[in-house]
């Protein structure tokens, strides 16, 4: 797989939104089927399944579903290739994929006790820090 | 002349290159001051820009009869009388080095840094010392000013040693300043410099004694601000040397301040010695809460960790003085932190939980409890803000037991001006007359007693002072050591009442130490007696005090904390401490639930059953008021310690996990909340004078009672929770004790 990557070169700029539409859907297959490789080498069967590093990696396509700049898609894309370059060629560690893709932005201490649920947004600042 | 002095003459001239390398003076034109004195006269400008004062400061001219004009640099300034040249200066604009000149101290005119040219004077007048005449001018900037700032620079640069990297001082040393400004860029000094054998000042003084100048600026201040004799100058010609004559530490509780005012690095702060650099310190502008006073202070911090405090000009409050306790309890910060939450165990040991635990314990137990059996201390550190919302917890819990300690159990908070300073502290200035009861300001509010010094030394205004025998660093009149003293003061059969009835301005201060007495109510009635006979409250003066002892009480009084029942600890089943660990807590029962908020484990731990860690003063935002009664905010310094929240934070919280949620979320909420129980608060740094005077206050029968009164405050390095956590309060009441 890494063999195939390494032989991508930068592509010439997207000619219209299309074109650029393609590329991304061509791109979100590519970490698609990288998936079984990456969850191979960080070990990470235990933690995540493929379905969820994909809607993952959806998430982070879909971030920026709104630009319609075909140059700024290039560049998005251009920066999600070397993304996925690094985590294929395991210039990355596990803590970094952990951290990024499987914990994701809801951070590390998740409340899973519905004891909080209709306390005040005060409450939940308080319980989490003294500055927000 | 000798052959060889003709030979030698002969070899300098004609090597003139060798001869420009031993000049000392930078600048050529210097070589030939008046020469370049004449080129410059011919050449002076003809329209000045407008100048301001220096330090923004504005010129008070009370009688217009008496107002001198002199020129300085050519451009017009209008002065009072009796200015000296390097104040007129100062209003125009100009600053003038200095190092011995400093406005609160006395002029000594020795080290004659400020050198200026005067015309039609034969030589460069020292401008700290000449008083400016009518038509002077003052001529700051010209070559001769110019070389004789150079040639002083050059002498005290001769003994002073080149140890700038490694003194405390290197980056705001004036010596280092000014000889960066007005010194010669090369010296000619090649002897051995002169050394001087260090002097002990104590535990917060640090003394590098070779660093000296002998500017005496400390000299004059332990003699006029500090009122003790201990410093002085010893030796004359270079053998000249500042120390204590015998080996004796300086004993005073202002001490601290001569390290702010020693230009070098000869006297600096022993606990901060090389802890760090003063451009790597970020200052914030905060208020000081370990006394009543409120002194402007600067918290100066590094990251997490506060590394000094100094001093903020107030001239209202504190002036450009701090005590020592202000200035060095800050290393109690560190030490004795609550960090976690903590319930304490069925072994009797602590145990650390989760905030949401603990709150849920705390407000489990809160309602098992009948309402009139909850009581609520606020510590003598809390800010407006949280005693308001413990207030609101409590009375939502239907109970009204609420008190913050020191103002004792039955406190009066109807009439303000029965709980504050009326004369405000920089009103002492023009009394003439000092009755002090049962108060020691020298210990109990030190910058208080510093500005009566001040009234004392300038006006030798009269002191009576009843209570138990102390320390004054004045001249005083010990008058009695009980309240019996005051009956005879108000009949007028006591000597002092002769001297209280001839004083224009007679003030009383009476100590909050009295608050606590069983005969407040008849000690007070006493005092009223003798202010209206006295003539001591009128339209234009009020001289009728209460000198508090804590940052809280004030603000506390205010805010009506005040207790329904002055038995209330003795029947308490549920005592929620806020940062309260003087209050006495033997009477209370065993079996009673104690709750104790605040940021050091001291003796309010000791018996509580959970801990909410708090934040500190240098942590948060709040708004304390002082014992004149004018509002100050403290900003957040540092980050708070481990899991600590904001003292107004947990009892929210704590308000919501009860069920009875208090109704503002925020700092500015909770504020229009105190808005609307005392407006004065809100007003900061301006002082709140009391609207009715005590003469409404209800006629009392109670008697005097025969029980001498008692110090208030037996140490004074160390008063509450932090200044107890602090190493260097320790080391000084070590020696206090001695």
């Amino acid at each position: 797989m890494s063999q195939i990557l390494k032989s991508l070169k930068v592509p010439p700029n997207s000619a219209s939104l299309e074109e650029a539409r393609t590329r991304t859907f061509e791109f979100f297959r590519m970490c698609c089927r990288s998936i079984p490789h990456v969850m191979e080498v960080y070990n990470l069967h235990d933690v995540v399944s493929p379905s969820q590093l994909r809607s993952a990696a959806a998430a982070e396509v879909r971030k920026n579903a709104n630009v319609t700049n075909p140059k700024v898609i290039d560049m998005l894309l251009f920066k999600g290739m070397e993304e996925l370059m690094n985590i294929v060629n395991q210039s990355k560690q596990r803590h970094h994929i952990v951290g990024q893709y499987v914990v994701g932005n809801q951070g590390l201490v998740q409340d899973v006790s519905g004891k909080d649920r209709d306390a005040s947004n005060f409450l939940k600042k308080f319980y989490s820090s003294n500055y927000s | 002349m000798g052959l060889g002095l003709l030979a030698s003459r002969a070899l300098r001239s004609s090597r003139i290159i060798r001869n420009s390398t031993r000049t000392i003076v930078s600048t050529p034109e210097l070589k030939n001051a008046d020469a370049a004195a004449a080129a410059a006269a011919a050449d002076a400008p003809s329209d000045l820009p407008k100048r301001n004062p220096v330090g923004g400061a504005r010129v008070h001219l009370p009688n217009p009869e008496d107002v001198i004009e002199v020129f300085v640099d050519g451009y017009p300034v209008k002065i009072p009388k009796g200015m000296t040249v390097l104040q007129a200066c100062e209003i125009a604009g100009v600053d003038i080095p200095r190092f011995c000149y400093h406005s609160r101290l006395s002029i000594a005119g020795n080290c004659r840094m400020c050198l200026v040219e005067v015309e039609k004077s034969p030589k460069p007048v020292a401008s700290c010392a000449m008083p400016a005449l009518p038509g002077m001018k003052i001529k700051t900037d010209t070559p001769i000013a110019k070389k004789a700032r150079e040639g002083v620079m050059e002498f005290l640069l001769m003994n002073h040693p080149l140890d700038c990297p490694i003194c405390d001082q290197g980056g705001e040393c004036d010596l280092q300043d000014q000889s960066m400004a007005f010194g010669s860029d090369r010296g000619r000094f090649t002897e051995m410099k002169r050394s001087v054998v260090d002097k002990n000042l104590g535990p917060l003084v640090k003394t590098v004694m070779t660093r000296c100048i002998q500017c005496t600026r400390c000299v004059r201040f332990a003699s006029e601000v500090a009122g003790v004799e201990d410093l002085g100058m010893l030796g004359r010609g270079s053998g000249e040397e500042i120390g204590t004559y015998v080996e004796k530490l300086m004993t005073s509780e202002l001490s601290g301040n001569v390290i702010d005012i020693c230009p070098v690095g000869a006297l600096t702060s022993k606990p901060f010695a090389f802890k760090a650099r003063n451009w790597e310190l970020k200052g914030t502008e905060s208020i000081d809460v370990t006394d009543a006073v409120g002194s402007n202070i600067r918290i100066d911090s590094r990251g997490p960790e506060v590394m000094r405090v100094v001093p903020r000009l107030n001239e209202d409050i504190n002036e450009e003085w701090i005590s020592d306790k202000t200035r060095f309890f800050y290393d109690g910060l560190k030490r004795q932190r609550l960090n976690d939450p903590m319930i304490r165990g069925a072994d009797g040991r602590f145990q650390a939980v989760s905030w949401r635990d603990a709150l849920a314990i705390v407000a489990e137990v809160m309602h098992q409890i009948k309402p009139e059996e909850i009581v609520g201390v606020a510590g003598k550190l809390s800010d407006a803000e949280s005693m308001m919302a413990l207030k609101d917890l409590l009375n939502k819990m239907g109970s009204n037991n609420i008190f913050c300690e020191g103002n004792g159990m039955r406190p009066n908070a109807d009439l303000r001006s029965g709980y504050i300073m009326n004369t405000s502290i920089s009103g002492l200035e023009k009394a003439d007359a000092f009755l002090l009861v049962g108060t020691q300001p020298r210990v109990e509010a030190a910058m208080v007693n510093a500005r009566i010094h001040k009234t004392v030394k300038a006006t030798n205004a009269k002191v009576g002072y009843v209570g138990p025998a102390a320390d004054f660093n004045y001249d005083h009149e010990h008058l009695g050591t009980d309240p019996q003293t005051l009956v005879e003061i108000a009949k007028g059969s006591h000597p002092f009442s002769s001297a209280l009835k001839n004083a224009k301005n007679p003030a009383i201060i009476v100590g909050a130490g009295v608050f606590d007495r069983d005969d407040k109510d008849a000690i007070f009635a006493a005092v009223d007696t003798i202010a209206k006979n006295n003539n001591v409250m009128r339209p234009d003066w009020n001289g009728l005090n209460v000198l508090l002892l804590n940052a809280a009480q004030a603000a506390a009084l205010d805010l009506g904390l005040v207790p329904e029942s002055d038995k209330c600890i003795e029947s308490a089943k549920f005592v929620y401490l806020m940062g309260a660990d003087d209050v006495n807590l033997d009477k209370l029962p065993d079996d009673a639930f104690v709750v104790y908020q605040g940021h050091h484990g001291d003796r309010g731990v000791y018996r509580a059953n959970v801990i909410l860690p708090a934040s500190a003063f240098t942590e948060k935002e709040g708004i304390y008021e002082n014992t004149e009664g004018c509002a100050q905010i403290t900003l957040p310094a540092v980050p708070t310690v481990g899991d600590a929240r904001d003292d107004w934070k947990i009892v929210r919280a704590l308000s919501e996990v009860a069920g009875v949620g208090l109704p503002y979320d925020s700092l500015g909420a909770i504020r229009s909340r105190i808005k609307t129980v005392a407006p004065n608060l809100l007003e900061v740094d301006e002082r709140q004078p009391a609207t009715f005077s005590t003469s409404l206050r209800p006629e009392v029968s109670q008697k005097v009672s025969a029980t001498p009164f008692t110090p208030a405050v037996e140490n004074f390095y160390m008063t509450d929770a932090i200044t107890r956590a602090s190493k260097i309060m320790a080391q000084c009441s070590a020696l206090l004790k001695k």
